[in-house]
This record gives structure tokens, sequence and C-alpha cells, in this order.
């Protein structure tokens, strides 16, 4: 039969586990969470109300039945998502089944599981002072749980306090405990939505530009920060053009550029976006990593989707020229289009190169026709009709650089001079309090690049002639509709935003130092702590000195804590010293004996003692209960000491 | 302690029998020393340390920075915990323990007096004989507390209770510390009132009966050393305020039914069932405030009432046939007589 106190100690228990099930409303499939939910609702119900809980035999079968559940669901049990889930409907059913201490403990343990398993999924600086809370809420049910009646605000407190002395050990093995490169095993990752840039481009079927307010990456430069009309991040570049979507080209091998003009060394950390691009400002030299491609067209294509935090180090050159003629097969990939589509557009291109008498005039003109032909920028264009570029250039006159970037791209084309479509970011907003630049998905943009004979592949960006604002300021000042409310509001307020950029640089620094620590930083940071050739040896040791000097420093600072009341004073400490010495004659001081008792007691049982004995305990009394006199009370207290210091026993 | 296996009861025995040596005889009080305080992980705990060990492995498997400091924090708040243990029962002072006679088959305690001298608070300290269930308590700081085992006889004589147990697995179930506690308890155990026999009554009859001679109304006896239990109001005070000692006036019922039980005259053929007939006749005679006198073999006591008297009548009887309280050592059996009467 439950007591109250089961009742309590099941409360808290459940609440820890309540506690690691939040971590993951919003990633479990909704029914995971109502069906758990129902399942703690029932159990607490039957601790008050007279409400059954399902037999052994019912329970085997929801148990059963929430694995295939979850089954269906995820195909598989395996993989964070679907094992979370799993953990989460299989704890709820454990609830239902808990009666004595180790199954309230059990309940702890799964809240702690799954704080670990909302740990490997999100690690944000946002989340972590709720996984601080959940650890400690489940280490104050531990102590509800183990110790009948301790009162559930001393179990925090005390929680609390434990959890503080373990701080600083945690820290010390954070930096010092070496992590092993590479994986055990995997588990599968669930299949999260994609953000970010994609691969390819139709801006005749999007009806309005979705932008969101989240970080592509962040940009910390080493020297200066390049002009702002220069900061364009390069991403794919596309060749392929259907009368709707830019792809990817196959890949021609083109020669390689010379750089020239400043050279910008500067940090990239990029967020998860689940594609294959790195990004670098425009024009990258070099391949930051082993694992990343750096193509004939100047992208960074990585091997794997970026899935988590990603830190590297880029060059770029401002200045680039082809050093080569482009090949036949680069002329005819750059100047192909799609049957025998727009005429308008053709015709336009053709006047316009006849007009112009050379590439880079023709280049000009056709920018002229997009400034002065009354082209408004917006990212809520009309759907175009199946002549899209006809249609656009004729008709709607009203896009966003993918509408801008795509008949641009044509007009070259159509009159014969290679073209193609970069997409990437532009700009990025300035932290100063993280010195870096932010750069969002907001910022994504789409340019064109022209062959001209001579310097190769220059960038011509259409979109800056119609809103040349775009330039220098980002979309969300140009377009603050563009935004969610929200991200509006927030914007709209100076000192908001001073707050925003503190908390993204506090973002940063908790990805760069915290998210990011690994075997790699760990060495380094060794290095500047004075370890020469630093390596597993000496982190081992210098790991295990670390932990010693916690222990010891643990052990004084409760022994401190708890210490003994009061040290006794001189007096106790003398009179203790002396029922010590006369004790060895055999006879000791029982427990209910005063003083005289005691030498009344020995002067029986050893005359020979008597007299000495007698006297100092009674000296002793007098001292202890005696008229005190405090001017001369200390010295005598130190006298008596000192004559039972010297007391020699026959 | 589920375990039964006659291996593990063997290795048991050895390691009580080396503790037992290795710490000695205890003498009250008997303050918990780190020398003598044993720690090892619970059940609980070891589940807790591969759960830990699970972590750990994700962590360091998917280079997760969060999830490594978590196991860390873990890791610390396992080893605090194995501190805050320790520390529950280090410094912790065993001060009384006491047991009131018991008769066979009935419900005993002992009691366990603690002190605590730290300013912080130790709950769930707890204590158990050899094999016996857990009974908790919780120190206040700075103060004492007392706690109750339950004692069980199954027969009469000498419970010999050898060695204690004190144990606490507070703050988190993690970490159980213990100690034993070695000390010589001798709890009497009354015979098992029993029989229903009638109980002979011998009104005024006997010689024995009137000592003092007196009729009518409570007789001055004389005067005993104060203890524990005795009246304020038959405290002699007045000597005590002329620098005696504590006195207690003792006085002597007279005039009631007064009864001799002779241990020769019970018509039972088992000694055993005599002793528990006569038990039965001296609870009912103290409860029927009539005096009554005990005749056992080489054991005589005068007809008297009090529960005094009743106390040693029980006790002659407890231990008639007990010649011998040497003690022997019993490992598994805390609780049981070692001296009864076969």
């Amino acid at each position: 039969m439950p007591t109250r106190e089961d009742d309590r100690s099941l409360g808290w228990a459940a609440a820890a586990l309540g506690g690691g099930m939040l971590l993951h409303v919003d990633r479990v499939p909704a029914w995971v969470s109502a069906a758990a939910l129902i399942l703690l609702v029932w159990r607490l119900a039957a601790t008050r109300a007279r409400v059954h809980l399902p037999g052994a035999f019912a329970r085997v079968l929801l148990a059963v039945l929430v694995a295939i559940a979850v089954l269906v669901r995820f195909h598989t049990l395996n993989g964070l998502a679907a094992g979370t889930a799993l953990l989460i409907l299989m704890a709820s059913l454990k609830l239902l089944e808990t009666w004595r201490r180790r199954d309230r403990m059990v309940l702890v343990g799964a809240g702690l599981f799954l704080l670990l398993a909302a740990c490997l999924d999100r690690q944000s600086l946002l989340r972590a002072p709720l996984y601080l809370a959940e650890a400690w809420l489940c280490c104050a049910a531990l102590a509800v749980v183990a110790t009948d009646g301790f009162p559930g605000r001393a179990a925090l407190a005390l929680a609390g306090r434990t959890l503080l002395y373990a701080l600083p050990l945690a820290v010390l093995l954070f930096v010092f405990f070496p992590r092993f490169a590479g994986s055990f095993w995997s588990l599968p990752r669930g299949d999260e939505a994609v953000t970010g840039l994609a691969d390819t481009m139709s801006p005749g079927s999007i009806g309005e530009l979705t932008t969101s307010y989240d970080i592509a990456f962040r940009a910390r430069f080493e020297g200066a920060l390049p002009p702002p009309q220069q900061r364009y991040w390069r991403g794919p570049v596309l060749h392929d053009f259907d009368g709707a979507t830019w792809r990817r080209g196959v890949g021609a091998r083109g020669a390689p550029w010379e750089f020239s003009g400043p050279a910008y060394r500067y940090h990239i950390a990029l967020e998860p976006s689940h594609h294959r691009w790195w990004f670098a400002l425009d024009t990258p030299a070099q391949s930051p990593d082993p694992a990343v491609l750096l193509t004939p067209d100047y992208e960074l294509l990585a091997a794997r989707p970026v899935a988590d935090q990603t830190d590297y180090e880029a060059l770029s050159y401002t200045g680039a020229r082809a050093a080569e003629p482009l090949s036949d097969w680069e002329q005819l990939e750059n100047t192909h289009l799609p049957g025998e589509r727009n005429p308008r557009s053709r015709a336009l291109a053709h006047e316009l190169r006849a007009r112009a008498g050379s590439d880079a005039a023709f280049v000009a003109a056709a920018l002229e026709f997009l400034r002065s032909g009354g082209f408004v920028y917006s990212l809520e264009p009309e759907k175009l009709g199946p002549e899209q570029i006809d249609d656009f250039l004729f008709r709607t006159r009203t896009g966003f650089c993918g509408h801008y970037a795509s008949a641009f791209t044509v007009l070259m084309r159509a009159a014969g001079v290679p073209a193609r479509v970069v997409t990437g970011y532009l700009g990025g907003e300035w932290n100063p309090v993280g010195g870096y630049l932010v750069v969002r998905q907001s910022d994504a943009h789409a340019w064109v690049e022209v062959w001209l004979a001579g310097s190769g592949w220059r960038r011509v960006d259409p979109t800056a002639v119609v809103a040349p604002e775009r330039l220098t300021r980002g979309l969300i000042d140009l377009m603050p509709e563009a935004l969610s409310v929200q991200t509006r509001l927030l914007h709209g307020a100076p000192w908001l935003l001073g707050l925003l950029q503190r908390w993204d640089a506090a973002n940063g620094w908790w990805n760069e130092r915290v998210v990011k620590f690994d075997y790699g930083t760990q060495i380094n940071l060794l290095e500047r702590l004075g370890f020469r050739s630093a390596d597993a040896w000496v982190l081992g040791w210098a790991f295990a000195a670390a932990l010693l000097g916690w222990l010891a420093l643990i052990a004084w600072q409760m022994q401190s804590a708890t210490g003994r009341g009061q040290r006794p004073d001189p007096l106790a400490r003398a009179y203790a010293a002396l029922c010590r010495k006369l004790g060895r004659s055999g006879l000791a001081r029982a427990p209910h004996q005063g003083p005289v008792d005691y030498g009344a007691a020995l002067a029986a049982a050893h005359p020979a003692l008597a007299g000495e004995a007698r006297t100092l305990l009674a000296h002793y009394a007098q001292l202890r209960y005696g008229v005190e006199n405090p001017a001369t009370h200390a010295r005598q207290v130190e006298a008596f000491a000192r004559t039972v210091r010297r007391l020699r026993l026959a | 302690m589920a375990v039964r296996l006659p291996f593990v009861a063997a290795a048991r025995a050895r390691m009580a029998a080396w503790v037992r040596r290795r710490q000695g005889e205890d003498a009250l009080p008997v303050t918990l020393t780190r020398r003598r305080l044993y720690i090892l992980p619970t059940r609980a705990g070891v589940a807790f340390g591969l759960l830990w060990l699970l972590m750990l492995l994700a962590g360091l498997n998917y280079g997760n920075s969060l999830a490594l400091f978590l196991t860390f924090l873990l890791a610390g708040f396992a080893l605090v915990a194995m501190h805050e243990c320790h520390r529950n029962l280090l410094g912790a002072t065993l001060v009384a323990v006491s047991a009131p006679p018991m008769f066979a088959r009935g419900a005993g305690a002992l009691s366990l007096s603690f002190e605590n001298a730290a300013r912080s608070a130790r709950p769930g300290v707890q204590a158990a004989l050899d094999g016996g269930p857990l009974a908790s308590v919780d120190l206040p700081p700075q103060g004492r507390a007392r706690l109750e085992l339950p004692l069980a006889a199954a027969r009469r004589g000498i419970l010999r209770i050898e060695r204690l147990r004190l144990t606490s697995a507070h703050p988190f179930g993690l970490f159980r510390t213990w100690t034993w506690v070695h000390l010589d308890v001798e709890v009497l155990v009354y015979p098992q009132p029993a029989g229903s026999l009638a109980r002979p009554i011998a009104s005024g009859s006997h010689p024995g009966a009137h000592p003092h001679g007196s009729l009518g109304g409570d007789e001055w006896l004389g005067l005993k050393p104060f203890r524990d239990g005795d009246s304020p109001r038959q405290v002699a005070w007045k000597a005590y305020a002329r620098g005696a000692p504590l006195l207690v006036k003792e006085y002597v019922a007279t005039g009631s039914d007064l009864s001799l039980l002779d241990f020769a005259q019970v018509p039972l053929p088992d000694p055993e069932a005599r002793l528990a007939q006569l038990a039965r006749w001296v609870v009912d005679a103290e409860g029927g405030g009539e005096r009554y006198g005990l005749k056992l073999p080489g054991t005589e006591l005068a007809p008297n009432r009090g529960p005094e008297h009743r106390h040693r009548c029980l006790a002659a009887l407890a231990l008639h046939g007990i010649d011998d309280p040497a003690p022997a050592s019993a490992p598994r059996a805390g609780a049981r007589p070692l001296h009864a009467h076969a």
C-alpha cells in the first residue's frame, strides 16, 4: 500500500521525467507527447482518486503497441529521433508500474537520459540553462526519492549545492578529459528541415520569397573588412537553364584563375544547413579543408552536408581573372539557351549588342535598360507565364535578385556572350560586440558573371542597378515587410538591436569555445598553458592532478561546512586530558559521573592516587562551577592545563 | 541482503570477524570516525554508474560538448554525493543503547540515542541488527535523537546483541556508508506468560505475608537510592535539602490479597511451562494490585508488589536455570537468546 510519502516521492520522480520530456516537446511528434501526458495524468490520478491502473498483461500490450507505433512513424527504432520518442513512451509506461523506490529511481534515470538526448540534439546557448535546470531537478528528485520524508525545498538546496561543488570538476574534466577523435558508432540523424541556399533557382515560379532571419554564417576578418560593395559570398554557380529553372552545370574543367588585389584572411563559423555548400568571400583562392573541394567554378563543395556548426579559415581575393580563354565546351555551355523561347528578349539582346559594339558596352547597355525601364525591386512579384523572361522584362518588371540575375544572363547568352548565374549571400551585418559580420539567410542573393575576353569572368549585379541600396544595406532594412512581425519589431528598436548583437556575440562565443571544443582545441589550450609537446599522456596527468586537487578541496570545504559545533574551550580540553590520564589507572570516568563523584570513586579504587586526583578534580570543579573572577580566570585555567600536562601518575 | 548462498554467508561471517578484530570492542559513547566508516555504491549507484558510462560513450562518440559537460557534471555530482553520504555519519555519536526487559515472543525495542555535534542536520540515519529491518531517524543540528529498533526473542533468557549496523544512504541513495558497532548489550527476556491455571491465593495466611506486621494503609519500608522512573513525590526532599543524596521513600502495600507462587507447586510437568504459568500469575497479580511472592529452587522473593518487585520476579523466572552468563558469539542471529533454558 503506497503511503503519502511514496506519492510525494513519485511526484518528484515524475517531475524529473516530465522535465526531460519537455525538452523534446517541439521535436517529437505531437502524439508522443500527448500519450506521455495521458499516462502521466493517469498515474498521478491513481494516487489521489480511485483510478485503476492497467494490469501486467495490458502494460506489456501497451509497450508492444508503442514500439510498433514508433516503428511505423520513424521506420526504425534506432536513431536519435526514434530513440527519444521510444524512451519517452516507455518511461511513461514505466510510470504505470512505479511502486517502489527502485522504480522511482528508474524514472529519474530516464529523465537524465532524455536530458542527454536533448544535448545530442541541440546545443544552443539558449537551451543550456534549460538543461542545467533539468539536471538540477533530476538531482533533487533523486534526493527526495532516496530519503523518506526529505523536504522538497531542502532537496533542491542540497542538489543545487552538490552541483555547485561538482561544477569545478565538470569544467576540469571538460578541458582535460581526452577527447578521442572519431566515432565508435553512428546513429542515423533524423530528417530535419532543410534551410539555406539550394543549388537550383526558379524565380518565376515563386509568388513570394520567404526570408528567414536565421544566421547562415559568421565571418571574422583578421585585417580590414572588405568594402560593402565587395561583400559577395560565393555559393553555387548555375549554368543550366531550361526556361524556368537554373541548375548547376555538369562540371566542366575550367582553367585556374590568377588572383590579384587585396587578400582577405578570415574565419567563418558556418551554421548547419544540411547542404554541402561552404561559403567564402568572392573569390576563394584555396580550399579551407581537405574534405572540401574547390570546384573549377570556385565553389566550395564539401563531401558531406553541413550537419553541425563548422569552422574554417578562408583566403579570398577580390580581384581575379582567368588566365586562359574559355574552352569551346565552356563557351557552349555558358551561351546555351533552351529552344526558341523568349523571342522578344532575344530580339532586345541582339539589338543592344549590335548598337554596343563591344561585349563590355553591351553589358553596360543591358544594365542601362534595367535602370531606366521602370523596374521595381519586390519580394512579392507576380508569377510569370511560360515565356518567363519576356513576361518579366516587358510586362511585370517586378522581381527580386533571382529575376534580375536570370533575365540578365538570358540577355547576355542571347547575344552570344557567355554568362552564368552565381548564388550566394550579399552583405552581412556588423556585430560590434563580437567583432564579426553576421550573414543571414535573408542576405541570400543571386548575381551574374559575364565572360569578357581579356578580363575573364566579371561579376555583374543587375539587382544593384534596380535597387542600389541593396548593396550597402541588408534586405531587412530594405524590405522590412519580408520578415516576420516579431523580427521586425525586434529590429525596430535600436536598443533591442544592441541587445540582439550582444546575444549573438554570446552565441558566437558559446559555439566557438564550448560547443566546438575538441581534441585539437584541447591540445592548443594545453600548449598555451605551457605544456610543450602536449599529447594524450600530458592530458591524462594534468587531468589526474586536477581531479585530486578538486577532491581535496571538496573534502576540506565539506569539513569546514559541517565542522564541530563549537570547539571545546581550554578548560574542557584540560579536563578531558586529565580524565584520560586518570582513566589509565584502570578506572575510567563513567559518563554520568561528575568530577567530584569520579574523584571519590578513584579514591576508593586506588587510594594511592586519591590525593592528587581529588585535588585536581576539585580544582576543575571549582574553575568550572565556582564563582569566576574574570580577571584571573584565564590564567588559572592555563595553570590548571599546565598542571594536567605535567601530571605523571605512578 | 537477498542473497542466501552458503558461500556468501561464509564470506559475510569472515568479513564480520575481520571487522570485529580490526575495530575491537566498542565502549559508549561511540563516535563514528573515518577509520570505522565504510562506503560502497548502492544498487542504484551502480545503475547510475552504468547510465553514466553510456552517457560518456555517447558524448565522446558524437564529440558533443554539451553531452560531455553534462556527463562530467554528473560525475562530479556522484563524487560529491559520495562525500556527502560519508559525511552524514562521520562525527555522529552513539551515546546510549538501552533495551528494557521484554517478554519472549513479545515485542521489544532496542533504543539508540544519537548525538549530533555538527552544525548541519543528519537526515536519514539508519540502524539495524544483523539481518533485521532498517529503522531511520533524522538527527537535528547540534542535538540528539532516539531511534528504536524492534527486537524479537523466541525464548526467555538473555538476548545478547553483539553487533549493530549504523548506516545511511542519504542524500542521493547512490552510496551507502555504514559502520558496525560492537557492544555487549544484554536484554533480559522474560518467559512468555502462558497457562490458564488458577492463581493460588493465600490471603494473609502465609507467615511471610506480614514481614513488618502492620495492618491497613501503606507502610513505610525505608529509603533507597533514587533511580530513573521513581516518582518525584516519593523523593525524600527534606533529606536531600540537608545534603544527603537523592533518596526515595519506599512503602509497602499491606492488607491486600497475597499469593505465594511456588515453582514446585505448579502442577505442570514441563519446567518451561511452569515458568510460563508463573510469569502469567506474576503479571496478573501485579495487574490486580495484589501482593505476591515467588519461590524458585534456590531463590525466594518475599511477597511485595510494584514495578520493581514485578521485575525481580520475572527476572528470576527468566534466568532460572541459566547460570553461565559468559558471552558467546552468534554472528548471524543477532536476536537469538543465547542462554535459553533448553
